[in-house]
């Protein structure tokens, strides 16, 4: 059955007769069968065939690669506007990618924490609750209260939201504490973010800015990304069934206001502001203080920084 | 494996092969364009649609710049405060309504600005505007708690009160006897 003129194409050792391709001598060795002729089997003409595998396995994975490749061209960002400083037009149109917006900066925003002036008030709790309608139980953003002790423990608690005063916590004795001070903690929006790249339907993303955000329409509330924040900061939002965190006010920064926490802050403690900028007050106050951030070794690159941690801060 | 070469009949398994292929493919192209929202990879990996909404959303809380557009005086008042970074919704809650009424008012004459009601004590939860003549008002950021920084201004209410020699040690509005809100003078 196999004549002279066997094919030696992508069909590999058929047993009709090849109407082009190349010529291979067959010595009439039992190779019949599709890619079965192996080359023990085909014996001297085990180069020419296996130069005809070769090839035919270089043609089906490019073929295949290449059929991958189609599927995801629609997938191609359609223009150039992630670098445009702001998300497009509220009415659904995309920003047309002009010399000017891919040429400028992009916004880049930052925050600073200055726990050396914060003084517990809880303001920037029912804040954050009243701005962005946080379901009772969760919380975007938290202060702690460490305190240490004379005799060497520390001891951490929160805030009340409603404030110390009038509040029926059990009131710390001053006289065996060594020092005390609160921390905030919100989002700390990781460069690096593991909660963003857990995600498996891409409903957590970064925005032009470097906000880290929740398209609360797609999430699947799986929950992976709330177990991935190494900082806690994720919830699954009751009401949405969604993942929901920190956006540092996003609806507010966009608008050039201040997010609702640093709002509120009656000490300054909270400092937000473009890291881009080098007159802002954000980047002088960066650029003139010994800032430490959370959890640095783990390689998240948090862009929330703090005033005045002490080490046993996590 | 004898007689005349058919391309209808002996690739027919090929066909068939082929044709699964094809309708799964187009199955698959047809299922993912319509699956993967229109302004996908706008800027990213992610509906761009996303942003938008969320940007789209609107503020709750009143910022100072906002107040100070009509309470213009409080501006100068506050000038050289210790309280002039301290935001208007602090002491007087969240001015939102009042904001849409003052807007209302602007606009048609016959239409009256409801009152500032009394402090509820309850910051920000209501969205109304308060007159704050409570002492709770200074003591929810004032009084003495283990963590503040020394730099700020405590008060421990009793020794502060026993010193000034005040009078009326339990009434609300004790600390406005000598103090106000605009600005403290401390």
């Amino acid at each position: 059955m196999n004549k002279s003129h066997d094919s030696a194409g992508a069909s590999g050792c058929g047993s009709r007769p090849a109407t082009s391709g190349l010529n291979i001598l067959n010595q009439g060795t039992p190779c019949g069968g599709g890619g079965s002729c192996g080359g023990v089997s085909c014996g001297g003409q085990q180069r020419s065939k296996a130069d005809s595998r070769r090839q035919f396995l270089s043609r089906a994975t490019s073929m295949v690669f290449g059929s991958f490749a189609l599927t995801l061209l629609p997938m191609e960002p359609s223009d150039s506007s992630a670098e445009s400083p702001l998300p497009a037009s509220p009415d659904g149109t995309a920003a047309a990618p002009t010399p000017a917006a891919s040429a400028a900066k992009p916004v880049l925003y930052g925050f600073l924490v200055d726990t050396e002036k914060c003084i517990g008030s809880g303001k920037c709790l029912s804040a954050c609750r009243t701005e962005n309608h946080v379901p009772d139980g969760y919380s975007r953003t938290w202060v702690e209260r460490y305190v240490h002790f004379k005799d060497g423990t520390v001891q951490v608690d929160l805030v009340p939201e409603t404030g110390y005063h009038e509040s029926k916590l059990p009131i710390v004795d001053a006289a065996l504490v060594d020092k005390a001070y609160f921390v905030p903690k919100l989002c700390n929006q990781c460069v690096d973010a593991p909660c963003n790249q857990v995600c498996p339907v891409h409903a957590s993303f970064t925005s032009p800015e470097g906000v880290e955000l929740i398209d609360t329409d797609h999430c699947i509330g799986c929950g992976y990304c709330v177990q991935a924040c190494p900082y806690g900061m994720r919830y699954i939002n009751p009401e949405t069934n969604s993942a929901d965190k920190c956006t540092w006010c996003y609806h507010r920064i966009t608008k050039n206001q201040e997010p609702a926490c640093v709002e509120a802050c009656p000490v300054g403690a909270r400092i937000f502001g473009r890291l881009d900028d080098p007159d802002s007050e954000l980047s002088k106050r960066l650029g003139a203080t010994r800032t430490q951030v959370l959890k640095e070794h783990l390689g998240t690159h948090p862009k929330l920084h703090y005033v005045g941690l002490s080490k046993e801060v996590v | 494996m004898s007689g005349q070469f058919s391309l209808l009949r002996d690739t027919r398994h090929l066909q068939a092969v082929a044709l699964g292929l094809i309708v799964l493919g187009g199955g698959l192209i047809a299922a993912r364009s319509h699956l993967i929202p229109k302004s996908f990879g706008e800027h990213g990996p992610y509906r761009g649609d996303a942003l938008r909404e969320i940007a789209a959303q609107q503020p709750v809380l009143t910022s100072d710049t906002s107040c100070l557009k009509c309470h213009d005086s409080v501006h100068e008042e506050r000038a050289e405060s210790p309280h002039k970074d301290v935001a208007c919704l602090h002491c007087h809650g969240n001015g939102h309504e009042h904001m849409a009424q003052a807007e209302k008012a602007a606009a048609d004459p016959s239409v009256t600005i409801e009152k500032a009601k009394p402090w509820d004590k309850d910051f920000f939860t209501k969205l109304d505007l308060f007159i704050t003549k409570d002492r709770a008002t200074c003591l929810s950021c004032h009084e003495k708690v283990v963590g503040m920084p020394a730099s700020f201004r405590i008060i421990d209410v009793k020794s502060h009160l026993a010193d000034q020699g005040a009078e009326n040690i339990d009434s609300a509005d004790v600390c406005f006897e000598c103090h106000t809100g605009h600005s403290p003078g401390i």
